[in-house]
């Protein structure tokens, strides 16, 4: 009997792509598990990250004209976990939205006393057994009032 | 005239090149975009504080992660990715009074010459602070102070998205 069914197949199909496709499937699986793209992690960014307080300050250059300072000082709170953060006549108790209300406030004053963004310099003073979580938390707080130089300062 | 119909194996077999085509396309994209094998020496134990705002860094290659927890002392134990190897950086060795941390931050930010404005100073340095959400300024401190004694003036602070905010 003649196979000529079977005999067609072979002419027209071509290479036998089932185990390109095989390893090429298993290539694709290892690289979408193993690779990390978007992650859970992000940076806030500082250009100024430190500035020195006091005697240990370098002496600016002749005709240097220094930026509106605006300091932020954070205390740990008395009960434990969570901070205090006063700046001039503001006082906030732990919660970073308030905070940052509070800084909009101030900047938009100091905005329209003449004093652009860009020439404000917030310094946060921080105690030194403040937890770092919440130094961020106002790191974060001023960003998020659009202050443009946010730096540490020496601890108190 | 005699028209040509599909061929027995197309009848027979699914057609598997459109699948190839898009099985290939994603490779190539997903070799593309995937870091694999790539460390930056961040230490994933870490537990790193959250916050909503947050921006992303392009360029890894031009930085060093700094990861800062409380040591042995009330001192801070940093680490960092120096030569291929994931090692501690003294703020002061004690054996021999190297500060370690601020010869290394210096070498890469100032280049070989150790000085600054001259040719092979590195502008663009960054460092990325990796610090535990529970330890103290007292800590962060020196850390931050090395890296301005140092020259660098592009500091980043790691952080998780989104997540809870202290208050908020």
């Amino acid at each position: 009997m003649r196979l000529k069914g079977a005999k067609a197949v072979h002419y027209d199909s071509g290479p036998n792509m089932t185990p390109l496709v095989d390893v090429v499937m298993v290539i694709l699986i290892f690289l979408m598990l193993a690779g990390s793209f978007v992650g859970a992690e992000h940076f806030l960014v500082s250009n100024l990250p430190f500035s020195e307080k006091g005697a240990g300050a370098s002496a600016p250059p002749a005709g240097f004209i220094p930026d509106e300072p605006l300091d932020i000082r954070v205390d740990p709170r008395a009960t434990g976990d969570g901070f205090v953060a006063s700046a001039g006549q503001i006082r906030v108790d732990n919660n970073q939205d308030a905070l940052t209300t509070q800084l909009i406030r101030m900047r938009k004053q100091l905005n329209a006393a003449g004093k652009p963004t860009n020439q404000i310099q917030v310094k946060i003073n921080p105690g030194k057994n403040v937890k770092y979580k919440h130094l961020i938390a106002v790191y974060e707080a001023a960003l998020r009032a659009d202050f443009e130089k946010v730096a540490f300062a020496t601890s108190h | 005239m005699r028209k040509h119909g599909m061929p027995e194996a197309h009848a027979a077999h699914p057609n598997v090149t459109p699948l190839i085509d898009v099985v290939m396309c994603l490779i190539i994209f997903f070799m593309l975009v995937a870091k694999i094998g790539v460390s930056t020496g961040a230490d994933q134990k870490i537990k790193i504080p959250a916050t909503i705002r947050g921006t992303e860094i392009k360029d890894m290659g031009n930085t060093l992660t700094l990861n800062v927890q409380p040591g042995p002392l009330n001192q801070p134990f940093i680490t960092a990715l120096v030569k291929d190897d994931v090692r501690e950086l003294k703020l002061v060795d004690p054996t021999n009074g190297v500060r370690q941390l601020f010869v290394e931050l210096s070498h890469i930010r100032n280049g070989r010459d150790g000085k600054l404005g001259t040719k092979d100073d590195n502008i663009d340095f960054k460092v990325i602070i990796r610090g535990a959400e529970d330890m103290p300024y007292s800590i962060l401190e020196p850390v931050l102070k090395t890296c301005a004694e140092a020259q660098v003036k592009n500091v980043n602070f790691n952080t998780r998205r989104g997540g809870e905010v202290a208050g908020g």
